[in-house]
């Protein structure tokens, strides 16, 4: 009889704790946020979509050779002041994975991910030979929150 | 003459009952939606209109508009007629609810003397069109849902008509507006043992409408959505306008019977009844979404073992104070 109740006392009292979990919560912040009008800033880490800094890279070729589903297509020349130029640089965003390997191998950080997250597009032809040497080339994807 | 001025006069007061309840339900889905969702630390609505309020509003409309689907092998008058077995007795109930008084009005549609067994009477029928629901659906997730709706609320009646009877007894009245009346001065809760009666109330009356911690009728993970499984568009649309309205209707009760219904100082009685009202319907949904669902046998056991002892041990103390 004796643990009949104290099995209702101690019933009770869990409950209690749960209903003050729920009630601390519902005074909290929301930790969503309002998605098209509002957008959560990308980690550091984040893999997003391949970016290159033009003035790091000394063509040492590294990323094209890791790369695992060979999106990454590189060629240059050389002047005769004996500086390597670039001729093209391009990024199939239909073949890349975004395994980041190109960003860990590179000597010079150059090339790396960048934090745009909204990669969907209308056409394939946007996806295909991205020239990464043109510096607005995510221009219209880049959200205004997003360096 | 009189009696065509009566007539236009029920006519008027329903169609003001069945506004308020339509609009009560909006409301109280936006209202649950809304506390769900801070309570997960989240949102809820929040793009139609201010805050998301006139979700429910295109939630309606969206219903209104669906197809009607009958499936093949249902027992067709039984499962065209649950719905409004679930609809109508929640809706006349509100013919004994005290709102208070306006101008020196009162706000009740008629103040029957027997208007506490009218009440129970009535909301024990809205079992019957979950019942029908589930066996006329012709599918074992429904019909499992409408026996288990059966066996819960003919037990959980038990401990929650006797606390009722147990305010009855300090009232010493069946009549809504006396008791509420009876409540000058003192609300019932006020009194321990009308206290311990108010926490059965509340518990009993949260399985007898099949909310959570007590939805074994339509619990998602097990039985899809119970009773409701085959139903859509308007006619799912009335099991849930039947469900917020019972949510109201045994807020109201609990708010009448043991909160002293419409009175309260200083504000008009009318805002006293639906702060009172609204404040049971928001820790119901706080405790909604605060528990998880119990089992089938634990629900039983609470109702036989735990709640229904404590109510008629209350039932006698209560009796003994009176007769002290």
């Amino acid at each position: 009889m004796i643990k009949y109740f104290i099995n209702i006392v101690a019933g009770a009292i869990s409950l209690m704790k749960g209903l003050f979990v729920t009630f601390k919560n519902l005074f909290s912040k929301a930790v969503t946020v309002q998605y098209p009008t509002q957008k959560l800033q990308m980690t550091e880490r984040y893999r997003g979509l391949v970016d290159l800094r033009i003035e790091k890279c000394i063509k040492c070729y590294m990323c094209v050779k890791i790369c695992p589903t060979a999106c990454l297509a590189l060629a240059h020349k050389e002047t005769a002041e004996k500086k390597k130029e670039f001729v093209y640089f391009k990024y199939n965003m239909e073949l890349c994975c975004f395994c980041g390997l190109c960003d860990q191998v590179c000597p010079t950080q150059a090339i790396y991910l960048n934090q745009i997250y909204e990669i969907a597009v209308y056409g394939r032809d946007k996806l295909r030979d991205i020239d990464l040497l043109n510096t607005e080339k995510y221009g219209e994807w880049a959200h205004p929150t997003v360096k | 003459m009189v009696s065509i001025l009566t007539f236009i006069i029920m006519i008027a007061v329903g169609a003001a009952v069945l506004g308020f309840i339509a609009v009560s339900a909006m409301f109280l889905i936006w209202w649950e939606r809304k506390v769900s969702a801070h309570i997960q630390t989240r949102y809820g609505p929040m793009r139609v209109g201010w805050h998301g309020v006139l979700q429910s509003v295109a939630d309606v409309i969206k219903l209104l508009l669906k197809e009607n689907i009958v499936p093949e092998d249902v027992d067709k008058p039984i499962w065209w007629l649950a719905p409004f077995f679930a609809v109508v007795p929640s809706v006349m109930v509100f013919v004994c609810i005290p709102f208070g008084n306006l101008f020196g009005i009162d706000l009740i549609a008629r103040d029957l003397n027997i208007g506490i067994l009218y009440i129970m009477a009535l909301t024990s029928i809205s079992v019957l069109g979950i019942f029908m629901a589930g066996w006329g659906s012709n599918n074992k997730y429904s019909l499992l849902g409408g026996m288990r709706s059966a066996a819960q609320i003919v037990s959980y009646e038990v401990p929650m008509i006797i606390s009722m009877v147990t305010a009855v007894m300090f009232a010493g009245t069946l009549s809504m507006q006396k008791i509420v009346e009876a409540q000058r001065g003192m609300w019932f809760i006020f009194q321990p043992n009308m206290a311990v009666a108010f926490l059965i109330f509340v518990i009993s009356a949260t399985a007898e409408i099949n909310r959570t911690p007590f939805d074994i009728p339509e619990a998602e993970s097990e039985l899809v959505a119970g009773f409701h499984t085959e139903y859509s568009g308007m006619k799912f649309a009335m099991f849930f306008l039947g469900e917020y309205t019972n949510l109201f209707i045994v807020s109201a009760l609990a708010a009448t019977l043991f909160l002293g219904g419409w009175q309260g100082p200083f504000l008009p009685p009318v805002l006293w009844f639906l702060i009172k009202t609204y404040g049971i319907i928001t820790v119901l949904m706080w405790v909604r979404w605060t528990f998880p669902r119990v089992r089938v046998d634990q629900l039983m056991g609470f109702a036989w073992k735990v709640l229904t002892p404590i109510a008629f041990a209350n039932l006698a103390v209560a009796g003994w104070i009176l007769l002290k």
